[in-house]
């Protein structure tokens, strides 16, 4: 049986295709002003890249903040939803799955069928997610891939605010003016937000196995501030930009046997 | 009695033009809320209840205000309370008129903005807010204020009213159970009694306040009526039921019983019929938390009744809502002073708001919880705060703690008086009830 999932996030779209429990394809674009335009675009490249068409798909979920407005989709599952049933049928111990994407941080604790239990959001303001980063290396002139390896080179960290991304700006601003080393201040940007997220985290509670997912997840300074954070190992599956959508194309599986 | 040369002391000289002009945009606002929000309860349930209607028209204020108004003429006392705590069987054995002053407007309270900062309780910024501007009837027809200082903003919000109207504080103790918090508060209660005689002139006597207590135990009747009908498979939608005990505070008290009784018979024939307002598997959630005051903060019912899954409210505990009625007073003798004292054991000890401690912390909360869990059925809790409101967003841990232990979910919903965070909270509620769902399907 072949199913999508599409992924409609704050700042790009993800889709994947599923045939009999396996990857096919993957395809993303930018949500810009038309995330519904951005999700067709990216399902269309999809179903190229597979050989298939529209018709050969039996079922679309959609998952998302922008999951309603996908025009292809058949139903909708919450993020955290997918992001548990991806988690555990990539790693079926996992227990606690983080997701870090754009603009929102969140974490979902799930049983073995990976069916959610709990789960907890970060509070509204972006400050323990990804535009966090993005807003820091504008501010620290780093290209925002680079934000990681830099971080890694210090030994000890800065002291940042991370209560908003813009209070933290001007923070690395006046950091910078006393002129701090970059790699450090890097490092305080990451243990900044892993403190936010791993808090969040805590009232969870952290069970084993934790799995990093979302677009943050390839961050190696994120990865290495939350992992000293947590005090637990964390794992981290390829492609974690897109398990909101493979979660939704496992839902959509579910969603033809139900019916 | 202050004189009008007297200085404010916290409330600002707002021009007449400025409080119009603001009192009009905020009014058109709430008329459209008012009208929107029954509208949407309407066309959740078809086939709603036709003794629903009554309650649509008390639920805009203009009615009641007319009424009250005319009652006023006649030299009739208004007195506006704040908290549920406020002993309203004097406030009617002193033939005054009692209501509920709370603002639910989310406009007014960025008018409270300018007095106090954003980090205060929504609810008691909006009430300023709406005394700015004389938006609320109720607290504009008040004569007086009864104000229970139960938290830290309730304290301020009381001397901020006082700017213009004569408030009355009670306080009450932060421990029930022990013998000098009784003391304390029956003390309370007896010098409210003297202030309600002093404004309305009416000396309330045994007669007077047998039947005040008597009127309000009816309404009880009703109101408990309404809750165990509710204990079953969904017969009336949530908001529904929450619009019925929400007029409550500002309703004529006889009128609103007979009104419930025949809901209540209403739905009775539903039940009979197996007449259900959703189908039987919807998940069945409770809230507890924050107050929700009519007419904007309507949003999480309304969410959590609208969502894509949808769930049913079969319950809540709020003193907005069904903490407001559920305990009656309970005399032995109908003398003046058992009367008095059954009326401050029901409004100590029958509260569950998070003001209070004791030794086991507020058990009285968590005990009530875990009872309305179990004979309403409840599959899931929504932990409703808004910022500012320390108490409740404290006492969460220690909720959520028991309610794991219990294996019911429970999720910590944190909100502002606004509207534009409408669209965050729905992808909480939506994958909270998807959650409920899951579990229910296993």
């Amino acid at each position: 049986m072949i199913t999508a999932g599409l992924d409609l996030g704050t700042q790009s779209v993800k889709v994947v295709i599923v045939k009999d429990g396996k990857v096919v394809a993957r395809s993303k674009a930018f949500s810009g002003f038309d995330p519904a335009q951005a999700a067709e675009q990216a399902l269309g490249e999809a179903l190229k890249e597979a050989n298939l068409s529209m018709s050969d798909v039996r079922h679309v979920t959609s998952t998302g903040s922008g999951m309603e407005m996908a025009a292809n989709s058949n139903s909708t599952v919450s993020m955290m939803g997918a992001d548990a049933k991806a988690g555990v049928h990539l790693f079926p111990n996992a227990r606690t799955i983080i997701d870090v994407g754009a603009e929102e941080a969140r974490a979902v604790r799930c049983d073995d069928n990976g069916i959610m239990m709990d789960f907890v959001v970060n509070e509204r303001c972006a400050a323990g997610a990804g535009a966090f980063i993005e807003a820091m290396a504008r501010a620290l002139e780093v290209k925002l891939e680079d934000m990681g390896l830099l971080s890694l080179k210090a030994e000890r960290a800065s002291s940042i605010n991370a209560s908003c991304v813009i209070f933290g700006e001007s923070d690395v601003v006046s950091l910078i003016h006393k002129q701090e080393s970059k790699p450090e201040i890097a490092r305080a940007i990451f243990e900044a937000m892993a403190d936010r997220v791993s808090s969040m985290v805590h009232r969870l509670g952290v069970n084993p196995e934790v799995l990093l997912v979302g677009g943050v997840a390839k961050d190696v300074g994120f990865v290495a501030a939350l992992k000293r954070k947590l005090g637990v190992d964390i794992l981290i599956p390829e492609c974690p930009e897109y398990v909101g959508a493979l979660g939704a194309a496992l839902v959509a599986v579910n969603r033809v046997k139900k019916v | 009695m202050k004189s009008q040369s007297e200085e404010k002391k916290y409330m600002p000289e707002l021009s007449e033009k400025e409080v119009e002009e603001l009192r009009k945009a905020i009014t058109d606002t709430s008329q459209r809320v008012v009208a929107e929000n029954i509208e949407k309860m309407k066309k959740a349930d078809q086939n709603r209840p036709e003794a629903m209607n009554y309650f649509d028209e008390i639920a805009d204020f203009a009615q009641r205000e007319k009424e009250i108004r005319a009652a006023k003429k006649e030299g009739k006392k208004v007195i506006g309370y704040m908290c549920l705590h406020a002993p309203t069987e004097l406030i009617l054995a002193a033939d005054a008129i009692p209501v509920r002053v709370n603002s639910g407007w989310y406009d007014a309270s960025k008018l409270g903005d300018r007095i106090v900062p954003v980090e205060v309780c929504p609810m008691v910024r909006s009430t300023i807010g709406a005394k700015m501007i004389a938006l609320s009837p109720y607290l504009e027809l008040s004569d007086a204020l009864i104000s229970v200082l139960t938290c830290d903003a309730m304290t301020k919000l009381g001397e901020i009213l006082s700017d213009y109207t004569p408030v009355w504080a009670m306080t009450v103790p932060r421990v029930k159970d022990s013998a000098q918090s009784i003391r304390l508060w029956n003390e309370e209660i007896k010098a409210i009694k003297a202030q309600i005689e002093a404004l309305t002139g009416n000396t309330i006597k045994g007669k007077q306040l047998k039947s005040a207590i008597e009127r309000t135990q009816k309404a009880t009747k009703a109101f408990r009526r309404l809750q165990d009908l509710r204990k079953g498979p969904p017969v009336i939608m949530g908001r529904d039921a929450m619009l019925v005990n929400q007029t409550y505070m500002w309703d004529d008290i006889d009128r609103w019983t007979e009104k419930t009784e025949a809901l209540c018979d209403e739905l009775e024939k539903r039940v009979s019929q197996k007449n259900w307002v959703c189908p039987t598997d919807t998940p069945r959630v409770m809230i507890t938390g924050t107050p929700m005051i009519w007419p904007d903060n309507w949003k999480v019912p309304t969410l959590v009744e609208e969502a894509n899954p949808q769930g049913i409210l079969v319950a809540d505990e709020l003193c907005s809502s069904e903490r407001l009625l559920y305990d009656p007073v309970g005399v032995d003798e109908w003398s003046i002073s058992d009367m008095l004292n059954a009326i401050g054991e029901r409004y100590l000890m029958a509260s569950t708001c998070p003001c209070f401690t004791s030794e086991d912390g507020n058990e009285d909360r968590i005990n009530w919880l875990l009872t309305k869990i179990k004979d309403w059925n409840i599959q899931g809790v929504i932990y409703y705060v808004v910022r500012g409101c320390m108490l409740y967003a404290m006492e969460y841990t220690r909720v959520k703690k028991v309610l794991d232990r219990n294996n019911i979910p429970v999720y910590y919903l944190d909100t502002e008086y606004t509207r534009e965070d409408v669209g965050q909270m729905k992808t909480r509620v939506e994958a909270f009830l998807e959650m409920l769902s899951a579990r229910i399907d296993i």
